[in-house]
């Protein structure tokens, strides 16, 4: 960001310094993920309603970006959620796609297209005032802050850089918002302060998608007392607000069993965390991650019998049915349930990236538990039982067998799979034998190494090319060759 | 015969008499030029000598022979090296080891130059065998007599010096340098390689590879091909390296191997077409590298591995099915395949002719009989011996007066981080 210039100089205007940092940050995630979403069944304004801040907007701009039906729609209340803010290069950026989508639609010419659905047009006016606001208010909580830094009083100076943080945040400055929050660091007085300090800087680099940065500050939070104390109720939700906010980073990185973890451990009744992930969300996550990464018996102890991500569930009662099909060893329905509900997982914009790596894993696994209890199966059975053909199962399970996750073998002439009886006893000597073989090749491989430097061995740059044989002059350590 | 030759004469036998080995070597190393000039009386001057009582002595005069820019008759010379390696006394000439080495080279050389390899094998297995001082030493003579088994397509010769396992490295008078070296593992690899003995062949080379090296060798870089396609028909995937190897390797001698990388990627991949249709479109350079003929064994092995795969995942399979899932072009193509690894013990399985059908069998080997457990002791047994063999440098180590000294010395200074870091080394 090539913002460094800040702090007590009067930026008199916020406009230039308003590099779209998060329309940026939205191509990213897209680029990488290109597709639509044809039918999903979701109610956008209770959705939206479920966020606030720029977790609001980013998301209904995800929906907008990768669902054409209800693109319209999302993008409106981006736009009138966006004139709530001091965003006003969001709300440009919203303003001039919604202006796309709606002529777009329509085969008319624009005109009467946008008087037909009446796109919005560009308030100029707002955009003007709202700028005109924001650099007064920036100016204000400066000149404040300034004041707070020459009576040097702690807290104040504290409230002073939180107090811009807001509002860069506000205006959508999220470098400087962080910067701002980070500031507030030197000035904490006690745990409290530390926490709410980390908290802020773990929203703002989860808008910003630095997840290292996200997990680091999670980690900071962690070790101070105040956020241990799980008598309070305040203690509770900052738990709560951690376990999120780090299962996010974990999810982006792909960790899903660490991400199914830290959500299961997040508490229903204290979850109210509306600028990242609604309580819906952490029920989605949290059982797609368990699916995928825990063993039947982890499912059944940590999500099936948990009282507290039953809450969670009730909020999601397909998720729920799928669980507990999988539990109940009903594969057909419980893929067939994950396939209904793919449409709407795929509008969440945290977890649309992992969401096909999620399926096959659970995909997998379903596969592995299914087989278990056998010593033979039909396969013809089993490719019914899962919704395929015989090929198509036959491929994924030698996948798997190669991979290793089912010990078995594929009988192709009877369609049978038999388990695979290991002979512990062969495999060990095998193993040991190659061992041997390793050892006494790397032992070798050493002690001729220690030759070769003993005898200052080694490739020089100057190539000394066919000098083995012309020039006979006695290097200095000619003695040792007369040794014996 | 001038007075000069006379002197030479009377010296040697003077100092030969004497035992006098280490003078001797230097007046040798002295009057070569003034044998030079007498060039044509050398013939009796090595008459009047004892091949036996005066080594060195027909050593000097041999080895001015062979500095001759052209030399007329070769056949005697020949067979006067002959004899003198046949019959030369070990122990003199050990005192003039870079002579000797040099008489070898210069012997390997004209005898390639004449294209008779052929006639040096047994000349030099001999003279390595004299002027080593143990059988596990490595001389500069072992890459001439691998280049000659090589040039004359005569591998077994050379497997006798080579199966030995290298504890040490004659100095040669400082003379021996990385080049003999790096050449007698890249020649002794090639050796394995053109046997087949993949698993040796791929450690000659890593040897040569991981070679201290301060700059970038062509020896190195060739050697770091084949190691590639060798460790891909053995293993199927490019092992690691040691954590030793030179930066140099990493820095700039991978990178001029693209191809060969590309080629790894795509048989790692599984990527048969792939494959193909990297090495049709540098069939050139592959010929240049020479190395078309790894190159094909590569694809082969592509082949096998998958069958390979496909027995562990199939207890049955038909064979059109299975040509199917290898890549190969109908199901007698597979037969064929699978015919040739069952025979080679690669896999273990019965084809059914009736119903084109392939059964897989687990390897019948189950540990339990005298000749696998005999095998199983002797390996311990060499991993015992190798144990020793590191103990015992170990000691040879901490009783160098050296060490000793160094490690004692940081002791003095009373920094005690200096003198951990120092017993981290």
């Amino acid at each position: 960001m090539p913002l460094p210039l800040q702090q007590g100089a009067l930026q008199p205007a916020a406009e230039p310094m308003q590099v779209d940092a998060q329309p940026e940050e939205n191509d990213n995630t897209e680029e990488s993920q290109n597709f639509n979403v044809e039918n999903p069944s979701i109610d956008l304004e209770q959705y939206a309603g479920q966020y606030i801040g720029l977790a609001r907007i980013h998301r209904l701009l995800f929906i907008a970006d990768h669902c054409p039906t209800l693109k319209i729609e999302a993008l409106r209340m981006a736009l009138a959620y966006s004139m709530t803010t001091f965003n006003a290069n969001l709300y440009q950026v919203i303003q001039r796609k919604t202006h796309e989508a709606v002529s777009a639609s329509s085969s008319l010419p624009d005109a009467v297209a946008g008087a037909i659905h009446n796109a919005p047009t560009l308030d100029t006016q707002w955009i003007e005032t709202t700028a005109k606001k924001a650099a007064m208010k920036l100016e204000k909580l400066d000149t404040d802050l300034k004041n707070y830094k020459s009576n040097s009083i702690k807290e104040s100076i504290r409230r002073g850089h939180d107090d811009l943080g807001d509002h860069y945040l506000d205006c959508g400055d999220l470098s400087n918002a962080l910067k701002c929050y980070s500031r507030a660091r030197d000035y904490c007085t006690n745990p409290k302060h530390v926490v709410n300090m980390c908290l802020n800087v773990i929203k703002v680099s989860v808008y910003l998608q630095n997840w290292s940065h996200v997990q680091s500050y999670v980690n900071k939070a962690e070790a101070t007392p105040e956020a241990n104390e799980p008598g309070k109720d305040s203690g509770q939700t900052v738990q709560s607000k951690l376990k999120c906010a780090a299962g996010l980073a974990e999810l982006a990185t792909k960790k899903f069993k660490s991400a199914a973890k830290y959500f299961l451990q997040s508490s229903f009744d204290h979850c109210n965390f509306p600028e990242l992930i609604s309580p819906s969300n952490i029920t989605m996550y949290g059982a797609l991650c368990a699916l995928a990464t825990f063993d039947r018996q982890e499912l059944q102890k940590n999500v099936i019998a948990s009282s507290s991500f039953k809450q969670f569930l009730e909020l999601e009662p397909q998720l729920r049915d799928i669980l507990h099909r999988f539990h109940e060893s009903k594969y057909a329905s419980c893929l067939k349930l994950l396939e209904e509900i793919k449409d709407n997982l795929l509008l969440d914009m945290y977890l649309a990236p992992h969401i096909n790596i999620l399926y096959a894993q659970i995909r997998n696994r379903a596969l592995c538990q299914y087989f278990s209890p056998y010593l033979s199966a039909d396969m013809r059975k089993m490719a019914s039982a899962f919704n395929t053909t015989l090929p198509a199962l036959e491929d994924e399970l030698m996948q798997l067998i190669l991979e290793g996750q089912i010990k078995a073998r594929i009988d192709s002439h009877n369609k049978i799979l038999y388990a695979k009886d290991i002979d512990e006893r062969s495999t060990t000597f095998e193993k040991a034998v190659a061992m041997g073989k390793e050892y006494q090749r790397r032992s070798k491989a050493l002690i001729l190494r220690s030759a070769v430097i003993k005898n200052q061995i080694h490739v020089k740059s100057p190539p000394r090319d066919g000098g083995q044989g012309g020039e006979m002059s006695i290097a200095p350590g000619t003695a040792s060759s007369a040794r014996n | 015969m001038s007075s000069t030759l006379e002197h030479y004469v009377n010296t040697v036998q003077n100092y030969s008499t004497q035992g006098n080995f280490a003078q001797l070597c230097e007046f040798i190393t002295k009057s070569a030029d003034a044998l030079t000039k007498n060039i044509h009386h050398l013939d009796y001057v090595m008459g009047t000598l004892n091949v036996q009582q005066h080594s060195l002595g027909i050593l000097g005069i041999l080895c001015v022979k062979f500095n001759m820019p052209n030399i007329h008759d070769f056949e005697m010379l020949f067979h006067q090296t002959q004899e003198f390696i046949y019959m030369c006394n070990g122990e003199q000439v050990r005192y003039a080891t870079e002579s000797f080495a040099d008489l070898s080279h210069k012997f390997t050389h004209q005898l390639i130059d004449r294209k008779t390899p052929l006639r040096g094998i047994a000349i030099l297995s001999k003279a390595i065998r004299k002027i080593q001082l143990f059988p596990s030493q490595l001389t500069s003579l072992h890459s001439d007599l691998c280049q000659l088994c090589l040039l004359s397509k005569n591998m077994k010769p050379a497997l006798e010096f080579l199966d030995v396992d290298i504890t040490d490295i004659s100095k040669e008078g400082g003379q021996y340098d990385a080049k003999d070296f790096l050449q007698y593992y890249y020649y002794g690899g090639m050796i394995y390689t053109a046997l087949k003995k993949y698993d040796r062949s791929l450690y000659f080379f890593e040897i040569a590879i991981t070679t201290p090296s301060m700059a970038v060798s062509h020896i190195m870089m060739e050697a770091y091909k084949k190691f590639i396609l060798v460790a891909l028909i053995l293993h199927g995937k490019i092992p690691l390296l040691p954590k030793y190897t030179s930066q140099v390797v990493i820095r700039y001698i991978k990178p001029l191997c693209q191809l060969y990388h590309d080629l790894s990627n795509a048989y790692c991949g599984n990527r048969s077409n792939d494959l193909r249709a990297i090495v049709t479109k540098h069939t050139e350079t592959i010929n240049r590298d020479k190395n078309m003929g790894l190159v094909k064994q590569c694809i082969n092995s592509l082949f096998k591995k998958n069958i390979q795969r496909l027995t562990k995942t199939f207890l049955t399979l038909s064979l059109a099915d299975m040509a199917n899932r290898v890549h190969l072009s109908g199901a007698k193509e597979a037969e064929k395949y699978v015919l040739h690894m069952i025979e080679d013990g690669e896999i273990y399985a019965t084809i059914n002719q009736k119903d084109g059908m392939v059964r897989f069998h687990d390897n019948p080997e189950e540990y339990n009989n005298a000749t696998m457990l005999r095998h199983i002791d002797e390996e311990m047994q060499k991993c015992m011996k190798l144990d020793n063999k590191l103990k015992e440098m170990d000691r040879e180590i901490t009783v160098n007066p050296q060490y000793v000294q160094k490690s004692s010395g940081t002791h003095d200074d009373d920094l005690p981080v200096s003198s951990t870091k120092v017993q981290g080394y």
